[in-house]
């Protein structure tokens, strides 16, 4: 560092290891770090839900695997979408909270439960669901994530270049999977033909936003 | 109280003068649909409340009723204990009478959460 240039320090002392730039920039921009953070946590334990709660979903689209397809997609999107936001929550100085009963009551969407009841045998009681029920679950908590990841780029945007870079490649799949739900349902319910303008990812829950510039990779 | 021909309700929402939002200090009187939500109303009308899930679970776009009466028809997480404290979430709330509500009431709905061992504020504020 020059002696002559001052340091652009955002209020952190060089050698200070008990502050970080990376989060000063933002509060010098009016967004609150500490906020945007738990925000970040809620947002990424409804993607940790959903993914869990795909699993069941897509397990009782019985016999209808174009569909079963298409959910694993999201599914495992999801997960992409949790995978790539949580480094981003240890670097604002959060953490993971560590009894995952904490982790889903504060996700920011709704469960996304299988829509019938569990029977005296432990299973699902299968007699009356329909297809159409679980679609239409898949598309709520579709329009959930939307609504928060612009949530979050409207937090972000002209602040956190960083987290709105993440938010808005999330949001692109989110968009994507609310069409793919919409065509489906529309089908199925419906009768209706009602494109989402999409073909199939190229592999198995692809994301090609939110992995296409991968932040880790685990992501 | 009489319902309207037309089912459309007077809703006042006070927007307080220590919210972050751009609306703070004003009061802002919608005419509301009885199938329509505060939110969605509010929002038409030019007025940004808060929310974000938007079906009435995560609580960010929680007010207090002053007055009036709304139903909550399609919320996933509100319960007779938010009710009796006079919380109302305005993504799923629809009126059925002239309404006055207090918004940006979050940490206020956050902590009775906590208060009750309820989520999410049980996840956010407890121990």
């Amino acid at each position: 560092m020059s002696d002559e240039k001052e340091h652009a320090s955002s209020g952190v002392e060089p050698g200070d290891t008990s502050k970080r730039v990376g989060m000063e920039v933002i509060r010098e921009r009016g967004v609150d770090p500490e906020e945007l953070r738990e925000k970040l946590v809620d947002a990424i334990g409804a993607e940790f839900t959903t993914y869990y709660y795909y699993t069941n979903l897509r397990m009782h689209l019985a016999g209808e695997e174009d569909y079963k397809e298409i959910t694993e997609d999201a599914r495992l999107e999801d997960r992409a979408h949790f995978e790539l936001v949580v480094p981003r929550v240890y670097e604002l100085e959060g953490s993971l909270p560590n009894d995952i009963r904490e982790f889903a009551d504060r996700a920011s969407c709704p469960d996304a439960e299988v829509p019938t009841p569990m029977d005296d045998d432990g299973g699902f009681d299968t007699e009356d669901l329909e297809v159409e029920d679980i679609l239409e679950v898949l598309l709520e908590a579709e329009r959930c994530a939307i609504r928060t990841w612009s949530e979050i780029c409207d937090m972000t945007r002209g602040a956190d270049p960083r987290t709105y870079d993440m938010a808005q490649r999330i949001l692109n799949e989110e968009i994507d999977h609310e069409a793919w739900f919409i065509e489906l349902l529309s089908k199925e319910r419906d009768g209706e033909i009602n494109p989402a303008g999409h073909f199939a990812r190229g592999e198995p829950g692809d994301a090609p936003y939110s992995t296409n510039n991968r932040f880790n990779d685990s992501a | 109280m009489t319902r309207r021909a037309n089912a459309t309700w007077t809703v006042t929402v006070v927007v307080p003068d220590e919210s972050s939002l751009d609306a703070a200090g004003e009061t802002v009187e919608l005419e509301v649909a009885e199938h329509e939500t505060i939110l969605a109303a509010a929002r038409s009308a030019g007025v940004w409340l808060p929310a974000d899930c938007q079906q009435g679970w995560c609580i960010t776009c929680a007010a207090r009723l002053v007055e009036g009466d709304v139903v909550h028809p399609s919320a996933r997480r509100y319960d007779d204990g938010d009710r009796e404290a006079g919380f109302v979430l305005t993504c799923t709330a629809k009126p059925r009478a002239d309404t006055t509500v207090v918004v940006d009431q979050y940490d206020d709905l956050l902590e009775h959460r906590a208060d009750r061992g309820k989520p999410p504020g049980n996840a956010k504020l407890g121990d």
